[in-house]
């Protein structure tokens, strides 16, 4: 050990003191570099290598996380919308309260929203998330808009530019979790 | 002595147990066990100087042959007669099955073991035992170990895996392209002439047997350090017979240690010993770029060499590295850099007392679109090559410290210092999850002013150098 070794090691030390008193987040396993050729592969083109190969034992959770479930969908292949897109979605339609969200069949159906500045209307949102690829046109939202009219709710315009505008937001919420991802 | 014992242990459980290993809401998992592996086969054709040698172990130094810490025999015995000419057309093939064990408690803690068997971990074979040799597609563990780790107190992995500066937390190096550029499948169809097979990435620094420290990530920190004793893997000491040798992992010094600065090319003997490795890594996002950096340190001792007359002599400077580097990646794109600056040979290697210290500065760009990635990377590096110093046994007491200066004013001598560059273009394309058709030109250069690195032909050829292009695919499952 050379003289270099000794205040690194004291340093170390601190940190797993620190570490016990703080709490982090946990960093997982394919967030560390590798040498193994197997894994490098797989991160280089784009598989996830805690679900590639075949389980010999015990229950293959990432296949029933992504595939879905049991009896007819058991093993159905994975997740068929992008992680990224279908993460950027559900954030940026958080503020509105959810009724459905399918992440198999990439439907996010939001129930009616009035915001407080605008109280003689209300909002609703559909979002389809298309295809396993990150792309621009791998999101589509609708908005639809009510107005109260004496009391009751009847349908209204919304601006096609509010679609557009949330597709972005979606898109540069995406495009944000992706960097995060990348700089691993 | 057992009270206290006991009492500092109960005490350290109560406050571990309730700080530390808290339960938290979790779904405990069953263990799973789950084989993968990957193939890949390229084609190489392939230019390098001194390709046709006379010695099987005469360059580069600090590289024994297997034989030269056996008492009672010097120096390598296949020196002569070795003389071939090689052609430049390749296929190269290999694989690996990696059996992989994750579990999961109900307290958060993940636990799970690694064991990759590969079929590349026989470079080659010569011939000094016959029979003895085992075939190149052999396949023989490359990383083996198990972990646990703990939202709160991060990971502790045990075994044979690369240190925390050795591939987990460094940053900077940027080969995700082709089959890793200058530091990637190359080396599969370069001979070791002039040491330009040989890369110092991070990979290459080994997986001795070791214990690895992991932190989770505060404020994007997140930090790791790891210790190995010696430079070995494997289950037993190493010693075939019972006369202790040099292939003990816990020889601290041996008849003949000057010969293995570096791993030498068959068995695994390294003079390495008490190696440490310390990193600290910052990850994050700055207006939607995504930014990783990492300084590093990588510290080890070295065994001594054991003279004739019994004296143990300190032939080697430790492992003292520095490292530092740092990438960025948006839409698409990943930009790294990494310097790495110390006491280390163009291999890892310890250098010999006397020798430079060595350089290295690694760049690299790669862009992604749809199922097409590709890059370059580019390296450079000033290193201690055929070592200046040299130590020749004594009969009466220590080694006996020689100097690079030759005996004959022109002839071949190491008192330079030796330039690496290399360069590398590759792309790939994405056939499918896992699989890639794979493009690449490489090429890498050593130079070493006044040292002949090609003695088969005449006069001194200090440069060598050599061009390969790779096609191939690969696949990962």
């Amino acid at each position: 050990m050379t003289h270099a070794s000794r205040p690194i090691l004291a340093l170390g030390l601190a940190l797993v003191v620190l570490a016990a008193c703080q709490s982090g987040r946990q960093v997982r396993n394919d967030e560390y570099g590798t040498d193994n050729a197997r894994e490098l592969a797989l991160r280089q083109t784009g598989a996830n290598p805690t679900s590639s190969g075949i389980v010999v034992f015990g229950v293959d959770r990432s296949r029933e996380a992504q595939g879905g479930g049991t009896g007819a969908n058991a093993g159905g292949g994975g997740m068929t919308v992008n992680a990224y897109l279908w993460r950027a979605t559900l954030d940026t339609l958080s503020f509105m309260p959810l009724a459905s969200a399918d992440p198999f069949g990439g439907v996010i159906i939001t129930d009616w929203y009035s915001p407080p500045q605008a109280e003689g209307e209300r909002f609703k949102a559909t979002a389809y998330v298309i295809g396993r690829q990150l792309r621009s046109d791998g999101v589509r939202v609708q908005v639809f808009r009510q107005v109260n009219r004496n009391g009751a709710w009847v349908d209204a315009a919304a601006s096609t530019a509010t679609n557009s505008e949330m597709e972005d937001r979606v898109l540069a919420r995406a495009r944000e979790l992706r960097s995060q991802s990348a700089g691993r | 002595m057992r009270k206290i014992l006991l009492g500092t242990t109960a005490v350290v459980s109560a406050v571990v147990g309730s700080a530390v290993m808290a339960p938290q809401a979790s779904a405990q998992e069953a263990p799973t066990v789950r084989i993968g592996g990957f193939f890949r086969a390229y084609y190489g054709y392939t230019q390098q100087s001194s390709r046709n040698s006379v010695t099987s172990t005469g360059l580069p130094q600090n590289v024994g042959g297997g034989t030269e810490s056996i008492p009672g025999i010097g120096t390598s015995t296949t020196s002569t007669n070795n003389i071939a000419r090689l052609g430049k057309h390749d296929i190269s093939t290999d694989a690996g099955i990696d059996v992989i064990v994750s579990g999961k408690l109900a307290n958060g803690l993940t636990y799970g073991a690694q064991i990759s068997l590969n079929s590349s971990g026989l470079e080659g074979r010569q011939l000094v035992q016959g029979r003895a040799s085992a075939g190149k597609t052999t396949v023989a563990v490359d990383e083996m170990y198990a972990y646990i780790a703990h939202p709160r107190f991060g990971q502790v992995r045990f075994g044979d895996e690369d240190g925390v500066m050795g591939g987990l937390m460094n940053s900077g190096w940027v080969q995700g392209f082709g089959t890793g550029g200058v530091h990637g499948s190359w080396e599969s169809f370069v001979t070791r002439q002039a040491g330009g097979r040989t890369t110092t990435a991070p990979g290459g620094l080994g997986d001795a047997s070791k214990i690895i420290y992991m932190s989770p990530q505060f404020f994007g920190f997140d930090f790791g350090a790891s210790f190995a004793p010696n430079a070995n893997v494997g289950e037993d000491t190493g010693c075939p017979n019972n006369a202790s040798s040099g292939y003990c992992d816990t020889a601290y010094a041996f008849s003949g240690a000057r010969n293995f600065g570096i791993y030498a090319a068959g068995p695994e003997q390294n003079v390495k010993r008490n190696e440490v490795q310390a990193a600290l890594r910052w990850r994050g996002n700055l207006a939607g770029v995504g930014l990783a950096a990492t300084v590093g340190y990588i510290g080890a001792g070295a065994a001594r060499d054991i003279s004739t007359a019994g004296a143990q002599s300190r032939v080697f400077n430790g492992l003292n590295i520095w490292q530092v580097g740092a990438q960025a990646s948006a839409y698409g794109f990943t930009v790294g850099a990494n310097y790495t600056f110390g006491d280390y040979n163009f291999f890892w290697g310890s250098t010999m007392r006397g020798d430079r210290q060595a350089e290295q500065l690694t760049v690299g760009a790669q862009y992604t679109v749809g199922p097409f990635t590709i890059g370059s990377n580019f390296v450079t590096g000033l290193f201690e090559g055929g070592s200046r110093s040299s130590f020749t046994d004594s009969t009466t007491g220590p080694l006996v410290q020689g100097t690079c200066r030759p005996t004959v004013a022109g002839a071949s001598n190491s008192c330079a210092g030796m330039r690496r560059w290399g360069v590398a273009v590759g792309g790939n394309y994405r056939l499918a999850p896992g699989m890639d058709l794979i493009a690449e030109w490489v090429h890498y250069s050593v130079r070493e002013q006044g040292r002949d690195l090609d003695p088969n032909r005449p006069g001194v050829q200090s440069r060598a150098f050599s061009d390969v292009f790779i096609l191939g695919t690969r696949i990962a499952f």
